[in-house]
């Protein structure tokens, strides 16, 4: 174990000013999910439109807000790994008690 | 071996061996002895349920025990053999071995060490104290539901099992969590994570299936509990549900379970092998890929425990397939010890009987199990004595072997003394001899179909033979116990002293003497190769010895971690409040009260330890970083089994109200935004906080504090509507799913609000500077993740018609 000075991985993070534009696009993001769903002509596809935008948000959250972009790749792997077979058993979940959403519609 | 002793802080009072040393230790040594001893135990009450089992099945007809005393003794012995023997055992390993081996002074977090052993301690207890007030558990050790719901178990039993087992996860989660960060950030310098020995590679597989797979079931038992305690409708057909649900949720966590278990003894046995045949293990890598194949596959083989439920040909198919696919890796293992002992300088010590007795017993389990991957034939042999077979050479045969051989192979290490071999070939033998009697005839018996669980049958079934063989061995069985007791007191009063490295040993725990020193190493040790010590005694296959690489000091001279109580204090105040459960509301609120206080004090204990400040290890993170990460990771598991259910019930209301009747979705996204925006009021507080610019961290922080309450504020407000609108958790299974997915989110809200709240009263008294930046960090890592939890449901609850 050693010791390493405080701010020595603040230096690679985001600034401010992303910060900033982040959260003004997960604003804008949100109200566009908000609009979504009373927009009649999208209703075919609207389903898989808020997955993607839900999604989008998710991961700005976490490659910006939570630094995993600017973090080791093992890190990174340590979260997205377990993600990615959890998304697969909530999948798997809905698709064997008959109520994934792309069979259902 | 140039050695500089130093005197470690505390070290009188870790040497100490008074009652009150034990109670407050975080020696990681001490905490495997005591799970060791708490362990072996449990597991002779349960090797006593088994007794009582066959000896009431021995011969027809039989009344040893009553009937309902039969279902609770094979619903505790199976419960106590997995979470309170086995598992434990193999924590043992974990906690005196993987620091030794990886060349570390202790575990990453001691003193969350020493919470494990004693919440598990407190589960433990907890469970067999069901036996004290006549409701021992009763319903099977996977509880399926709806018999364990509240109509079908009316008394207390399955409440003991639901609480119970709670505690222990909490326990393993913690106590994964800390061996994941142990092994990858505080080897020593030189171990690659290629060159860590294979015991320490399988035990950090194992730790990942358990902080990945232990949430998936934790949501299940909070539903039964929810289902039990509170009236909701989780596995209520009438309500709508789907009773697939908790077999789904157990097994998805049964079966990485059963990795669990026995991916620690495979990594005994890599390490037993190698020694005994003086070999160095062949195809190690393969051996390591091996394992990790082994447990991400063993997140999708769960529903092979329900092909007789009914899930149709394409669901079976799939199953089976993962299912046949993951024998590859396991027979890869089989193959690379046989090709480890061929041609080796083979000695027969007790640890390599046992290591290679499971090359053959394990095996047949292995085989047994590949029958049970093809539907039609698991059709066949579902809950019949053949699946009771099969499961007993695999736990047995495999998981306990291994620690057998663990057992006989790092006993002088951990107690400095030696077990004699005489008697260890004569427990070998009677175990050996024992367990194939018991088990063997139980395929036969499976054939002739006699069901499992089942209490007495008749004579004429045909099974009274080989149930009585079966009996015979099981007594056999346990006098090969009995002679590991036996050996384990003349060792511990007069065995031989072991030197370090008794067995000729490969890896860095025989470079330290035995039993090791409170400190484990004088000096860290050098890492050449996987087999290091082996190749800085002997040198590489050419008798090339490594040029010595300069000692390793600690910058800072030898630092260990003080005792402390309170995780001793904190796991009472658990066991209390799960007896208050049970019995009253105000033992409840003292226990969750002496629970929270212990956190507390806990947390705060070393806030200004300087030697505490920075923990940065092999990844160049800091541990608590690490620790934080997978701790969300794990949560992933946790929300996603919450997400799935509400999923997998949407639309599946007998009575209103309905979804699309209730949420309100403009308010909803209102409060989605403040939520949105306080992830970013909290990192500008970690950047203020990074920049040592107090005044605007603080702000920011108490922006963050703010916006978390609005936000519950506006979920009070919801679900005061809802209540109004005659929405309720016993409504209906709308009202069910979305409280507990919504109310667990808000529960999670709560303490990240509480959590910046404690950080910014320490700043408000001055107790918090630059160099605590890392704690700001954690609660904004804590604060995002609730943050996207709250987007994946806002879209799926609310957005989704």
């Amino acid at each position: 174990m050693t010791s390493a000075p405080p701010d020595r991985v603040h230096a690679e993070h985001a600034g401010v000013g992303t910060y900033v534009k982040v959260a003004v696009i997960l604003t804008l993001v949100t109200a566009l999910e908000f609009a979504a769903i009373y927009i009649r002509a999208l209703t075919p596809i609207l389903v898989p439109l808020l997955l993607v935008m839900s999604a989008a948000k998710f991961a700005l959250v976490v490659l910006f807000f939570m630094h995993l972009r600017y973090e080791s790749r093992v890190l990174a792997f340590l979260f997205t790994g377990p993600l990615v077979i959890a998304i697969a058993i909530v999948v798997a979940l809905t698709t064997l008690t008959g109520a994934f959403l792309v069979y259902k519609r | 071996m140039a050695t500089r002793v130093e005197a470690p802080p505390h070290a009188a009072v870790l040497r100490s061996t008074g009652l009150v040393a034990w109670l407050t230790t975080v020696d990681h040594k001490r905490i495997g002895l005591l799970y060791g001893t708490t362990a072996f135990a449990f597991l002779l009450v349960g090797g006593i349920e088994a007794l009582l089992i066959r000896l009431q099945l021995a011969l027809p007809g039989q009344q040893v025990v009553t009937a309902e005393f039969y279902n609770a003794l094979f619903t505790m012995h199976g419960t106590t053999m997995i979470f309170l023997a086995v598992m434990p055992l193999n924590a043992m390993f974990f906690n005196y071995m993987i620091p030794l081996l990886i060349g570390a002074r202790d575990v990453a977090f001691p003193r969350l060490n020493a919470f494990s052993y004693w919440v598990y301690l407190a589960g433990g207890l907890f469970l067999n104290a069901s036996f004290l007030v006549g409701a021992p558990p009763d319903g099977g050790w996977f509880g399926y539901a709806n018999l364990t719901t509240r109509p079908f178990s009316p008394g207390l039993n399955i409440d003991f099992w639901i609480l119970g087992l709670q505690i222990l996860g909490v326990s393993s989660v913690v106590s994964g969590l800390n061996f994941i960060v142990t092994i990858l950030n505080m080897r020593a310098p030189g171990m690659t994570l290629m060159r860590m020995p294979l015991f320490v590679w399988m035990s950090l597989v194992t730790q990942f299936l358990v902080v990945l797979a232990f949430p998936i079931v934790t949501v299940g038992l909070i539903f039964l509990m929810f289902d039990r305690f509170f009236g909701t409708h989780f596995f209520d057909v009438a309500a709508g549900a789907d009773l697939h649900l908790w077999q789904h949720l157990f097994w998805a966590f049964g079966h990485p379970e059963v990795y669990i278990l026995i991916l620690p003894a495979f990594g005994i046995v890599s390490e037993v092998i190698p020694t005994f045949a003086r070999k160095p293990l062949f195809g190690a890598p393969v051996m390591i890929y091996s394992g990790i194949l082994i447990a991400f596959l063993g997140f999708g083989v769960w529903s092979h425990h329900m092909f007789s439920a009914g899930m149709g040909p394409v669901a079976d198919a799939a199953f089976a397939l993962v299912t046949m696919l993951i024998s590859i890796p396991t027979g890869i293992k089989i193959f690379n010890w046989l090709a480890t002992l061929w041609g080796g300088t083979l000695r027969f010590t007790t640890a390599l009987r046992f290591a290679a007795g499971i090359l053959g017993v394990f095996t047949i389990g292995g085989l047994s199990g590949v029958m049970h991957a093809s539907p039609p034939v698991d059709l066949q042999q579902t809950d019949s004595y053949f699946v009771v077979a099969h499961m007993h050479y695999v736990m047995i045969g495999g998981t306990l072997f291994g620690i057998f051989a663990g057992l006989y192979y790092w006993w002088p290490k951990m107690t400095g003394r030696l077990l004699d071999e005489r008697l260890g070939r004569l427990n070998f033998w009677t175990m050996f001899v024992g367990f194939n009697l018991t088990f063997f005839v139980q395929h036969f018996l499976g054939a002739l179909g006699m069901p499992r669980r089942i209490y007495t049958y008749s004579a004429d079934a045909g099974w009274t033979l080989w149930n009585f063989v079966s009996t015979v061995g099981a007594f056999v069985l346990a006098l090969g116990f009995a002679v590991f007791l036996v050996n384990a007191a003349r060792s511990l009063r007069r065995g031989a002293h072991a030197p370090a490295d008794p067995w000729d040993g490969r890896t860095l725990e025989w470079r330290t003497s035995s039993p090791p020193p409170v400190h484990d190493f004088d000096e860290i040790p050098p890492v050449y190769s996987r087999d290091t010590f082996w190749r800085e005694k002997y040198g590489d296959r050419h008798g090339r010895k490594p040029v010595p690489l300069p000692p390793v000091r600690d910058p800072h001279g030898i630092h260990l971690p003080a005792p402390s109580m309170w995780p001793l204090v904190a796991s009472v105040g658990i066991l209390a409040a799960a007896f208050g459960a049970l019995m009253h509301v105000a033992l409840l609120a003292g226990g969750v009260l002496v629970t929270v206080v212990a956190v507390f004090t806990f947390a705060l204990e070393h806030h200004r330890t300087a030697a505490h400040a920075h923990q940065i290890g092999n990844l160049d993170v800091d541990h608590r970083k690490l620790a934080m990460w997978l701790f969300l990771a794990s949560e992933c598991f946790f929300f996603g089994t919450l997400i799935a259910t509400y999923l997998a019930y949407n639309g599946r209301n007998v009575v209103g109200p309905h979804p699309h009747e209730i949420l309100n979705i403009p308010l909803t996204t209102i409060s989605t935004f403040v939520l949105l925006m306080s992830s970013l009021s909290v990192v500008l507080a970690l950047d203020g906080a990074q920049r040592g610019d107090r005044t605007r961290a603080r702000g920011w922080l108490v922006a963050t504090i703010v916006g978390g309450l609005i936000f519950l504020g506006f979920q009070a407000w919801e679900f005061t509507e809802f209540v109004h609108e005659g929405l309720t958790l016993q409504t209906n299974l709308f009202g069910s799913t979305f409280f507990t997915l919504t109310g667990f989110h808000g529960g999670h809200v709560a303490i990240g609000v509480t959590w910046l709240t404690t950080l910014l009263i320490l700043d408000l008294r001055g107790r918090l500077s630059v160099t605590d930046a890392l704690k700001v960090e954690m609660a904004g890592l804590y604060w995002h993740f609730v943050d996207i939890v709250w987007i994946a449901i806002f879209t799926l609850v609310y957005l989704i018609p």
